[in-house]
């Protein structure tokens, strides 16, 4: 019989069902819209803001010292990275959030006039094929996105186009009279080269006076071949904390706990630890002006995003209770004459229950479908990516439409069990 | 005069007497209003905040000499070109190599208060920032070559120009020497782990000479396009500077910060669509519920017409007072997240309090004006026989 | 010419023939009561007369205009000028003061008048219950109220839906005794009731059945003799 009432409720009063289904769903979709969001918007701006370049930068040991200080005649002296170990840094725990990296070699070579000019030897679009089976086009072409070329093209090394080819910087550009087509002669100190320029680009700082060439091409030159002088990471990082500053002085100050702890969280400290643990005689330390301000705009947005979330949180939560408050209390004249033939309160309070908890699940369900779908416009018409869908976004919806709605029965259900059946069926 | 009395005399009856039915309408358009206002101050307020976040990746346009440096006159009427507001921070920096323990190491002489507004992340990794004459900043790769830590003293020397040829000759030369006291250790990950920082007073007595500037850094609080036009505008009003911009740092931005802002544009947008339908089914519920009422109204003479009066002039005073209420508290709320995000406070906008007025009058108007039509249509005999 | 004349009055829903070929007709300062068994079609023919429904077929004139051929919107003002509603279930606005609720259809009738009003409380006895809401009042309070307010426009007639139906003995006397009061001064009523003892006191008694007037018994209450027509 109960179910009967129900299924009774359900399909015969359907259109007001429909509303509190309805305004349930519109809440359950902007909560779940908004957790969406903000529980990605921290990864979208992440990727964002790998625009301004690497936040991780490896040198070998002995050059971390500064090299200059002991008047080093000669910089091959200096120690260098292991080409061949430029893989290991996607095997480290943290892989996934190592979205790019580039080698870099330096070397100073002489033009045909007899000015000295600084070749750097770098990956452009350079292809790996990883171990874990992932591929991965990485180098300078994405971890210098702010460059503009100003004529030619980046220079193409999977069609080994790139191999004689080299950008040159604006500034160098124009005072050799340079222009994309044209070739350029220069001197090392193991051999000398001749590049076709293939790309101007303005770089807006020193770089704009530099050749940029493939990596073994600058490593001939001086006859390096092996080796690299520096690398550029760019890692996806969370924002560093208390216990990320400790670690980064020194992570054996920690606890075993807090040292798993640290470990297993993607701060960029953490993170510089695994490169030094993967890279043999290497120093990577986080590029401040990056890593910090990262975390600051990263905590900011992501603190926005909560507190707008928040809001509206506050505006479902209230939109559904007192829709369900209102449409229950209309319904106190069938109650009346429900508890005149005899329901007990209790009995009574189940029922409405029951209606406006199946009445939730719906509505509930095809909110959270409906915000999820919000969250994709969100994120494909700001990021150009889809927003993941988490699972912790579920519970948290359905605990909270579950909760927002119960509260919304009390006041109704107070009044129905307030109800003397006489007033209600003689139309008080 | 008199109708219109007792037009009132029902609303607010009906408003005070059906209080807790009431307060739960207003306080939905309240929040509804509340979201409006909010959103939209935060809206208009976030790319200010948020720019001003952005500075903390330091400098975004530099200044050289166009011959070499360039003097403090040159600087300020440079700098003078970009209003005041706009300057987060302007530093100078003067580069001379000088030497501790005999070898060379790269100083830089500057304002240490502008230094710390265009470079917030450097980071202090022990002791404090400089500040007084006699004290210096050091790199912490020179730190750690010199195994030299903060509170440490030690001499800096310099061979001023006429002395540098009897260095040449293997001669000794009278060098300049003053003492310091390393104030703190500066880490960047970057080049400026490499030199020593001192207070541009400093550097000038150590070197004798004075008014020199290499490079000024400034950071300004300006979209790109306005940056351009500082640029050129330094470039035109003192042709001894060379301006230009830090591509890296204000091409990123630029992209970074448009993204954020649709971002916000966006979540303000569907949030309040959703809000608006809320407060729309809202007022229809409410509406609903009086069916029986207007039936009786109907029932004793009302016209429809004066049926959609009244209540719309109930559903607009709530409107009104919603709006109202979500003016204050959607400025107490932006203000809040401005302080608690951006630790600033937020401009007060009176436009946005007739717009949310509007608004919230509107949305409760059209979305009760529905469902007493439909309540108007309902057969007055049926609505009072108890269906 | 009678206040109220219904001519062949049907009233059909589908099958149902609520009203079947009524005729009636009403007098100025005549008291009429309805009585019959559920589904007679009594509150249809109410509800015909109270200007809230319309025939099928046949005429219903009231002061010489036939309302079945009127607008929805006519027959609310037509409803709001000549007639005063009192129903079983009282139905006043519950957050609107027992003087409010009266003033209430003076405000849609003409111009509200509180003294006026206040007036019409004191003829139905409840001067010191003005500003009382109505679930402050008792049942019989209440439907006293209506009863003001069924007056306060000078209605051509008074049409009472059971009007004692919720109510104990006491106050359907008080009631009935206001009924008394009002036929006095010359009004026309009209009430439809199950209850003999209320219907009694009524100039007419008419009996529907299955949609027709199937008795009518006059009580002429000075001579105390009583006429039957089929």
């Amino acid at each position: 019989m109960f179910g009967r009432m129900i299924r009774g409720t359900l399909f015969r009063q359907w259109k007001k069902m429909l509303m509190i289904a309805f305004t349930i769903a519109l809440g359950a979709s902007l909560a779940s819209a908004m957790l969406s969001v903000m529980l990605d918007v921290g990864d979208k701006v992440n990727q964002e803001l790998k625009t301004y370049g690497a936040n991780i930068r490896v040198v070998p040991k002995a050059s971390s010292v500064l090299s200059g200080l002991y008047e080093m005649e000669d910089d091959q002296t200096g120690a260098y990275l292991r080409e061949d170990e430029l893989g290991k840094i996607k095997t480290i725990f943290w892989t996934f959030n190592i979205v790019d990296y580039a080698p870099f070699v330096t070397v100073d070579a002489k033009l045909d006039q007899g000015d000295s000019v600084k070749v750097v030897g770098s990956w452009f679009d350079h292809h790996m094929a990883l171990p874990t089976g992932e591929e991965l086009d990485a180098g300078i072409r994405s971890l210098r996105s702010w460059w503009d070329i100003e004529s030619g093209s980046w220079l193409n090394e999977q069609d080994g186009s790139g191999s004689k080819g080299a950008m040159v910087g604006i500034e160098l550009a124009e005072k050799l009279g340079l222009s994309v087509g044209s070739s350029i002669h220069v001197t090392g100190s193991k051999t000398d080269d001749t590049y076709t320029v293939r790309g101007i680009f303005d770089a807006g700082g020193e770089e704009n006076g530099q050749i940029f060439v493939q990596l073994n091409t600058a490593q001939a030159l001086d006859g390096l071949e092996g080796k690299v002088d520096s690398i550029d990471v760019s890692a996806l990082t969370t924002p560093d904390n208390e216990l990320a500053e400790r670690a980064a002085k020194d992570p054996k100050s920690l606890t075993v706990a807090q040292y798993e702890l640290w470990y297993c969280t993607a701060y960029a400290s953490s993170i510089c630890w695994q490169i030094q643990e993967a890279i043999t005689d290497c120093v990577a330390s986080p590029v401040r002006q990056v890593a910090d301000s990262e975390g600051e705009i990263l905590n900011k947005t992501q603190l926005l995003m909560i507190l707008i979330t928040i809001l509206s949180l506050i505006g479902a939560a209230l939109g559904i209770c007192n829709l369900v408050t209102a449409s229950v209390m209309e319904r106190s004249q069938e109650i009346g004459l429900m508890k005149a033939i005899g329901a007990y309160n209790g009995q009574v309070s189940l029922l409405v229950l029951t209606e406006v908890f199946i009445t939730a699940v719906f509505g509930g369900a095809v909110g959270f479908f409906a915000g999820f779908g919000f969250a994709q416009i969100i994120g494909h018409s700001v990021f150009g990516s889809a927003i993941a869908l988490r699972p912790m976004v579920i519970p948290i919806v359905a605990v909270l439409v579950f909760i927002v709605t119960m509260i919304g029965c009390i006041p109704a259900i107070r009044m129905l069990l307030g109800l003397r059946p006489t007033e209600v069926l003689h139309g008080k | 005069m008199k109708k219109r009395r007792m037009f009132f005399r029902m609303i607010t009856a009906s408003l005070m007497r059906r209080r807790s039915r009431m307060i739960v309408a207003l306080l939905s358009i309240a929040i509804g209003a509340t979201i409006l206002s909010g959103l939209v101050s935060i809206y208009y307020d976030v790319p200010r905040q948020l720019g001003a976040e952005f500075r903390n990746y330091g400098a975004n346009m530099i200044l050289t000499g166009s011959d070499g440096g360039f003097t403090y006159a040159e600087f300020n009427i440079g700098k003078s070109v970009i209003p005041a507001a706009d300057i987060v921070g302007a530093a100078p920096y003067r580069y001379e190599n000088v030497r501790i323990r005999e070898k060379p190491v790269v100083a830089a002489g500057t304002d240490p208060d502008e230094a710390k507004a265009a470079s917030p992340y450097w980071l202090i990794d022990s002791g404090e920032w400089f500040r007084n004459s006699g004290e210096l900043l050091m790199g912490a790769k020179v730190a750690e070559s010199f195994r030299l830590k903060a509170g440490d003293k030690i001499e800096v020397s310099f061979t001023p120009e006429d002395q540098q040829e009897k260095a040449a000759d293997n001669q000794a030369p009278e060098d300049n020497v003053r003492e310091f006291t390393i104030s703190g250790i500066l880490k960047t990950g970057g080049t400026e782990e490499e030199y020593v920082y001192m207070n541009m007073d400093d550097l000038e007595a150590l070197t004798g000479t004075a008014d020199r500037i290499d490079v000024a850094e400034l950071s300004v609080s300006a979209v790109s396009d306005k940056l351009k036009q500082y640029t050129a505008d330094i470039n035109s009003a003192v042709p001894e500077v060379h301006a230009s911009l830090v591509k890296r740092v204000t091409a990123s931005e630029t992209t970074v910060l448009s993204k954020l802002q649709a971002l916000v544009l966006l979540v303000t947008v569907v949030v309040l669509a959703l809000t608006m339908i809320c407060v729309a089914t809202t007022m229809t519920a409410v509406v609903a519920e009086r069916r029986k009422e207007i039936g009786l109204r109907k029932a004793i003479g009302a016209s429809d017409s004066s049926i959609i009066k009244e209540f719309m002039g109930e559903s607009m005073l709530l409107g009104l007072l919603g709006g109202i209420a979500g003016s204050v508290l959607g400025y107490v709320f932006a203000q809040q997240v401005s302080i608690r995000v951006f630790s600033s406070s937020i401009s007060f906008r009176p436009l946005l309090v007739p717009i949310t007025i509007t608004v919230s009058i509107a949305v409760t108007g059209l979305s009760s004006l529905m469902p007493i039509r439909s309540a108007t249509e309902v057969d007055p005999a049926l609505v009072l026989k108890g269906e | 010419m009678s206040l109220l004349e219904l001519k062949n009055v049907y009233k059909i829903y589908g099958e149902l023939h609520a009203l079947n070929d009524v005729n009636l007709k009403v007098e100025k300062g005549e008291w009429i009561s309805i009585m019959g068994p559920s589904g007679s079609g009594k509150s249809t023919m109410m509800n015909i007369i109270g200007c809230m429904d319309k025939p099928t077929k046949g005429q219903v004139l009231i002061d010489g205009v036939d309302i079945s051929k009127e607008s929805s919107k006519n027959l609310t003002t037509i409803r709001r000028d000549k007639i005063g509603l009192i129903f079983q279930q009282f139905h006043l606005v519950n957050y609107l003061t027992a003087v409010e609720n009266v003033m209430l259809a003076q405000y849609y009738h003409s111009i509200p008048d509180e003294k006026e009003a206040l007036e019409a409380l004191e003829r139905v006895g409840l001067a010191d219950r003005a500003k009382h809401l109505p679930s402050q009042l008792s049942g019989g309070e209440q439907q006293r109220v209506c009863v003001a307010r069924a007056l306060i426009n000078y209605p051509e007639i008074i049409l009472a839906d059971e009007p004692t139906g919720n109510l104990d003995e006491a106050n359907e006397e008080t009631v009935v005794d206001l009924f008394h009061k009002l036929h006095d001064e010359g009004t026309t009523l009209i009430v439809v009731t199950h209850d003999p003892e209320v219907a009694e006191v009524a100039q007419r008694q008419l009996v529907l059945r299955n949609g027709r007037i199937s008795k009518e018994v006059v009580n002429d209450h000075f001579t105390g003799k009583i006429r039957f027509t089929d």
